[in-house]
């Protein structure tokens, strides 16, 4: 279960000035729960996602996933809380351009330096699930905006991880390849994953598997 | 068991320096170069370091010269028999020598004459000669020279023998008869050693006299009295003592060192400086895609272990490569370029040869002040990157 709890998340402008992103939230999202948070660009929908992930911390409030408080959390845990719960989807991908696709998709296990055979099966079935069999060994600089957000894809799973972001995944994308977005998001609903996307993009607004939509406005859920 | 060594990260941190392959090519290529100059000028040091201990090491213990109207005259060899008389004098050594100016190529050559070439000295002249007629020698109407002094006279057509013209303006005609290799102490170029007789001949030296005498004492403590003692019974000589001397070579080897130690400075200024560039800052790209490996679940441990394994890699390449290329130019091509510091200078003749002296305070010292360097100015500014929010960096 994910939990924001009075979360206020301020920015700094130049040395005197601020600008408050997020004014005291309070959101919970239950576990196997796919969640959409739609706003217009600069409502905070991509501070929240960032919050959750903890790759940022609140100005003030509590950010709680699975009764670990993350947002107080050092920075060395947040990290392999990430590692451990986090698949995180960009909005521009932040694939390395000069990585191949398979070792984009193979960067967040690096750390924990996975038994060889274990990976190449895994890689073997996401590569499948998302159609990028023969693009693994390809520069992802060199891959279409679809297939590099497949591979951002693949490498959000790779972990196998319990909640899975999503932050304006169909913004860099044409009609088609945002409905095949749409179609990987639906298989990826299994009762265990929390999902949470945060779109402005109308084409989320009428699908049914998803559980939940909010709507941030200024910095608050309204 | 998983074994405890990540090897994908260290794959990872191969592939990222093959992936910044143009900007590690070009630091490889600077940093190979100071590192290559910043030991060659060490080895040199060291070499001369060496090189003043064997010399200084067979320097006489006392050297004496006559003064008149304060330039060294002639000694008359009448004086060898008093100057063993001294109590502790081991042997007196008259020696003829000097400069022989060859106009035609406008160099000075540097004339030993020496008693005899006899028989017991075979050897010898086999290990110091690449070629030599050894009959030749003890009829005594015959020269060994340098191999620059063999070059020289082959250029101005003297293939076989040389005339050196007397001070009255006659000639002595000397066979050449053999040559010193170019390995030996006695490679550098301008020496000639032949009879004492026809070097008396050529410098008019009468038979009665010689141009200074060396002596050998038989306990060192005593140097300074008998010095004294010669002093006080010729008081128109001068007497150079084994530490006079030491003190003379030591000043000019000093002298060649202090180059070194310039060049040494402005190689290892100009390595910091290009250290000090990259540690002031990470490119934007690298920033980012350290952003992007704290988004993914790499603790900051993880990036500055992946860091130190590029940083590591590259720098021991480099260091590993130019100390083989600064051994290889030090030693075994006798330093080109960097030796001609050292040569040109009469005392340093007849030889140069950079003897080899590879201790491992060197080696530390090269080591030392630069690969951690290095590693230490990759590592600190992708810390300072890595310690901000993943948020933030890739922002």
């Amino acid at each position: 279960m994910i939990e924001l709890k009075n979360v206020t998340k301020e920015f700094k402008v130049g040395a005197n000035d601020k600008v408050v992103a997020l004014k005291d939230i309070n959101l919970h999202v239950k576990e196997g729960e796919i969640v959409l948070l739609k706003g217009p660009s600069g409502s905070g929908k991509s501070t929240i996602l960032s919050l959750i992930a903890a790759l940022n911390k609140p100005t003030s409030g509590e950010v709680i996933v699975d009764g670990k408080r993350v947002s107080k959390l050092a920075d060395n845990f947040t990290s392999l809380f990430r590692r451990e719960n986090i698949g995180f989807i960009f909005q521009r991908y932040n694939l390395i351009p000069t990585l191949s696709a398979k070792e984009n998709v193979i960067v967040p296990l690096i750390p924990s330096n996975p038994d060889s055979a274990w990976l190449n099966d895994r890689l073997k079935k996401l590569f499948t699930n998302f159609s990028l069999q023969t693009k693994m060994d390809v520069i992802v600089k060199n891959l279409s905006g679809g297939e590099q957000q497949r591979v951002a894809i693949a490498r959000a799973l790779i972990n196998n991880p319990s909640i899975i972001i999503a932050d304006e995944p169909t913004a860099n994308l044409d009609k088609k390849l945002s409905l095949e977005f749409i179609e990987i998001l639906k298989k990826l609903k299994n009762g265990k994953n929390s999902i949470i996307i945060a779109s402005h993009d109308p084409l989320f607004f009428d699908l049914d598997f998803i559980d939940r939509q909010i709507d941030i406005h200024n910095g608050e859920i309204s | 068991m998983k074994s405890r060594f990540n090897t994908f990260l260290f794959d990872f941190s191969i592939l990222s320096i093959f992936r910044r392959g143009s900007k590690n090519i070009f630091i490889f290529f600077v940093f190979t170069l100071l590192i290559f100059l910043l030991s060659s000028v060490l080895f040199i040091s060291n070499s001369i370091k060496s090189e003043l201990d064997t010399t200084l090491n067979a320097l006489p213990d006392i050297t004496v010269q006559r003064l008149q109207a304060g330039r060294a005259v002639n000694m008359p060899l009448s004086r060898v028999n008093k100057l063993l008389a001294i109590q502790g004098v081991k042997a007196v050594v008259p020696r003829v020598w000097g400069y022989y100016y060859f106009a035609n190529a406008g160099v000075n050559f540097s004339i030993v004459g020496i008693d005899s070439f006899e028989d017991q000295y075979r050897d010898l002249y086999t290990k110091l000669c690449d070629k030599f007629d050894f009959d030749a020698l003890k009829k005594n109407r015959s020269m060994l020279v340098g191999s620059g002094v063999k070059k020289i006279l082959q250029n101005n057509f003297y293939g076989k023998y040389f005339n050196f013209i007397k001070p009255d303006g006659g000639l002595v005609k000397v066979k050449i008869a053999g040559v010193f290799k170019g390995d030996t102490k006695l490679e550098s170029n301008d020496v000639i050693v032949l009879p004492a007789k026809k070097a008396r001949e050529i410098f008019g030296i009468d038979k009665d006299k010689a141009v200074d005498f060396v002596l050998r004492i038989a306990n060192p403590v005593e140097i300074p009295n008998i010095a004294a003692k010669i002093t006080a019974l010729y008081p128109d000589t001068r007497v150079i003592t084994k530490e006079e001397l030491s003190i003379s070579y030591q000043n000019l080897f000093d002298y060649k060192g202090g180059l070194f130690l310039a060049l040494f400075v402005i190689s290892a200024f100009t390595f910091f400086m290009i250290i000090y560039d990259k540690a002031s800052g990470v490119s934007s790209d690298e920033k980012r895609e350290i952003g992007i490996l704290k988004a993914v679940g790499w603790t900051i441990d993880d990036i500055l272990k992946e860091k130190f394994y590029e940083a590591f890699i590259i720098s021991f390449v480099s260091f590993v490569t130019a100390l083989c290329l600064s051994i290889f130019y030090v030693y075994f091509l006798n330093a080109p370029l960097l030796k001609n510091v050292f040569i040109g200078y009469s005392n340093l003749k007849p030889a140069f040869d950079l003897p080899f002296s590879f201790d491992f305070q060197t080696f530390a010292i090269i080591f030392f002040l630069t690969v951690p360097i290095y590693i230490a100015a990759t590592i600190i500014p992708s810390w300072r990157v890595a310690s901000m929010d993943a948020d933030e960096v890739m922002r």
